[in-house]
């Protein structure tokens, strides 16, 4: 072997997949083409989910505090698992009052962030749909996702509001606490935003703007069809001919 | 006919002194250094363990959240220890068959300096809640250019070395080492400009970020292992490689498959489909070149078990090659279309990721430094004991970790898939064997603390003045060494 058949055995080996996996995919991935609804369809335009609140920022937040380590963002096709149907983490079940919102997680959900975060394992639910799930869970309390999510980052254990049916059932979260995004004031400079935790008397525990901001990105995840139908072309579990038509 | 033979054996005698007298101080420094950040990595590695089963650990301090100091503890891995291991395997290693003394001391000295302070401003980023979120590229973005900078200011010289060479047999050990080489700025470049510069699709800035850490281990750190592997089994036994051909083919098969690795993390994420498919392909065939190592290195070795047994160089390397090819069969079953299921967002790619690069990676590199460190410090390993504590507390703790991630990996994300089961049963059941792991990374801690200790001692030139090198089996009678105490003249320690 002469070091020039080695170096063009490098180059080749490794060139052509980096071109393959790599480069062409990128470059692919950069211009998707958007999705248009059908004719005939209800929609008009262009298919784009709508999210709510602080993304980018929130996002990098997201992975600054190493959420991703033990929570994904990605509701797998069912050929690669069994996400959709686990609890409500595709979306809402069909019931009384909803209709069936789940679906796969799609190129575009991950807008305006700069990385996906996948996540790297499940030691705590998939995050997919997590806002979506707290405004169910939170209907009729009075207390806002934000603030739920507040709660739950300071003291994931001690919540007592996380409602099934009607009874309030205690959190049996394994999740640790991210007291560093909050700070200790005076109960005259929190003005309302005091976290409802008992403290010292004339002391209050608030938020700080990472906090804030990683709970409103949280609130944000809402990756069902919810308001959001899907084009046929995305439609990955169309609905069954009924009798009817 | 003898005088001719004796004079050409002592000019290589002096040449190989003057080499290891020229890479003393860059050699040294990166091997302490790394050793120092191995055991930060473990404590960090042992304190992100315990909060998996045990939430309220240490909340006292933000900077030791859970997943910030998963985060740093794999950076401190990787970036303080891995990389600056195999900056002294390379320097050393290509100087040595090269036959070229090393010139650039002060570049690489004042380059292992920087990169050191990089890399702790990276993880002091980190731990302060200013990282990147990114598996294995955790450091904020403005690190990365100054590392790759390092980098190539660091082992450019070892392949000038090797083009100035007198011409000559060219050994396996540096087809590793010089792909290695080339391989890694390619890797990290290109991750670098494609997840924080060019902007693109997010979903394919962490499919590249996954590309990154499979390429990563598959083509740095298994190459600078196996360099390390390639020459110690011969020199350390006497004997030539058993198959001059089988090194050759298993040099290719990882140079074939090693650059598709990686994206098999995204099963299932909207990128083609054909990406992550491609990287599981490569991490089931990388069976393929991990048993073509093992049985060449193992039959290079093979009929001298004592020679093994009492060689801290060749222990250590052994087991790094046998554990190399676990990892190949676990990657291979852990990778399969139905196992992928289940891995995928699963502890067991933790247990993975810890084998490559403490099971065969590290148990390579400690081969290698107990090999290195005594000819250019010209003193012997002080106590033999020291030495075995480090090697059983490592093997067992790397074993216990590996096992209990992956059976615990594999029965969480088995849970997982079972919709007859809530989730939170599933979540308890990883956790159990989180206790393990958290076990297992003390007694590495432990292990390490041997190997820190006995490398400082050498480090402050406190190491036995022989020319008996240490054994774990202790000698009696006649010694091909000669009698204790004497020492060749070659490059006096006070050089």
């Amino acid at each position: 072997m002469t070091f020039k058949a080695f170096i063009f055995g490098l180059l080749a080996t490794f060139g052509l997949p980096w071109l393959v996996a790599v480069v062409i995919p990128f470059s692919t991935m950069r211009s998707l083409d958007p999705v248009r609804f059908e004719d005939g369809s209800k929609f008009e335009g262009v298919f784009m989910p709508k999210r709510d609140g602080r993304i980018n920022e929130g996002s990098k937040i997201y992975g600054q505090q190493g959420c991703a380590t033990c929570h994904t963002q990605l509701i797998r096709p069912t050929y690669a698992g069994n996400d959709v149907h686990r609890d409500e983490w595709a979306g809402l079940r069909k019931s009384a009052g909803n209709p069936d919102t789940r679906r796969e997680t799609l190129a575009m959900d991950y807008d305006d962030e700069d990385v996906a975060h996948i996540g790297m394992s499940r030691v705590g639910p998939d995050l997919s749909n997590l806002g979506r799930r707290l405004d169910q869970h939170l209907a009729g309390t009075g207390l806002s996702p934000e603030d739920w999510l507040l709660r739950h980052l300071y003291n994931p254990r001690e919540i007592k509001n996380y409602r099934k049916g009607s009874t309030f059932i205690p959190s049996r979260s394994s999740c640790p606490s991210k007291m560093g995004l909050f700070k200790e004031t005076t109960a005259a400079n929190a003005k309302g935003v005091a976290l409802p935790v008992e403290i010292e008397d004339g002391k209050a525990i608030v938020p700080g703007d990472k906090a804030r901001i990683l709970a409103s990105y949280l609130a944000s995840l809402k990756k069902d069809t919810l308001g959001q139908p899907l084009p046929e072309a995305l439609n990955y579990n169309p609905q069954a001919p009924t009798e009817e038509n | 006919m003898a005088e001719t033979t004796s004079t050409a054996d002592s000019n290589g005698a002096a040449l190989r002194a003057s080499i290891d007298r020229s890479l003393r101080h860059p050699v040294m420094f990166f091997f302490t250094s790394g050793a120092a950040w191995l055991a930060v990595a473990i404590v960090l590695g042992l304190v992100a363990s315990a909060k998996k089963h045990a939430p309220e650990f240490m909340t006292c301090c933000s900077w030791l959240d859970a997943g910030i100091v998963d985060a740093a503890h794999m950076s401190a891995l990787i970036y303080g220890w891995g990389v600056q291991a195999a900056f002294g395997i390379i320097i050393w290693l290509m100087a040595r068959l090269s036959r070229k003394e090393c010139t650039n001391v002060g570049t690489i000295l004042v380059a292992g300096h920087f990169w050191n302070a990089t890399v702790a401003i990276g993880v002091i980023c980190i731990m302060t809640g200013n990282g990147s979120g990114i598996p294995w590229m955790e450091f904020p973005s403005f690190v990365w250019p100054v590392l790759i900078f390092c980098f190539v200011l660091i082992t450019i010289w070892s392949l000038i070395q090797f083009q100035v060479r007198d011409s000559g047999h060219v050994y396996v050990s540096q087809w590793y080492l010089l792909a290695g080489l080339l391989w890694f700025p390619w890797i990290a470049v290109t991750a670098y400009l494609f997840v924080f510069v060019f902007d693109g699709n997010p979903v394919m800035a962490t499919g590249i970020a996954a590309w990154y850490k499979g390429t990563l281990f598959l083509l740095f750190f298994v190459p600078m292992a196996l360099a390390s592997a390639y020459y110690l089994a011969p020199k350390v036994t006497g004997r030539p490689v058993f198959s001059y051909d089988l090194a050759l083919f298993g040099f290719w098969a990882l140079a074939f498959l090693g650059p598709w690795a990686g994206m098999q993390k995204l099963v299932g994420a909207p990128i083609p489909q054909f990406l992550p498919y491609a990287g599981a392909a490569a991490m089931v065939l990388i069976l393929i070149p991990a048993m073509s190592v093992g049985v060449n290195i193992l039959k290079t070795v093979a009929g001298y078990g004592d020679v093994v047994a009492e060689s801290p160089s060749l222990r250590f390397t052994a087991s790094g090659v046998v554990l190399f090819v676990v990892y190949g069969f676990l990657s291979a079953a852990l990778h399969l279309v139905p196992s992928m299921k289940m891995t995928q967002f699963s502890y067991s790619g933790y247990g993975l990721d810890i084998l490559g690069l403490y099971g065969v990676f590290s148990l390579c590199a400690f081969g290698a430094v107990y090999f290195i460190v005594p000819r250019i410090t010209r003193r012997e390993w002080l106590s033999r004991r020291f030495i075995k504590w480090h090697f059983y507390l490592s093997l067992y703790g790397v074993v216990s970790i590996v096992i209990c991630a992956i059976i615990g990996g594999v029965s969480q994300g088995q849970g997982i898939e079972d919709l007859s089961q809530p989730f939170g049963t599933m979540a308890e059941r990883a956790s159990q064997y989180g206790w393990g792991v958290t076990l297992a990374w003390g007694f590495l801690l432990i292990a390490n603390l041997f190997f820190c200790l006995h490398l400082l001692l050498m480090w402050a030139r406190l190491g036995r003045r022989s020319s008996h090198p240490t054994l774990l089996k202790a000698h009696h009678g006649e010694s091909p060494h000669g009698p204790e105490g004497e020492i060749d003249n070659y490059g006096s320690a006070s050089a």
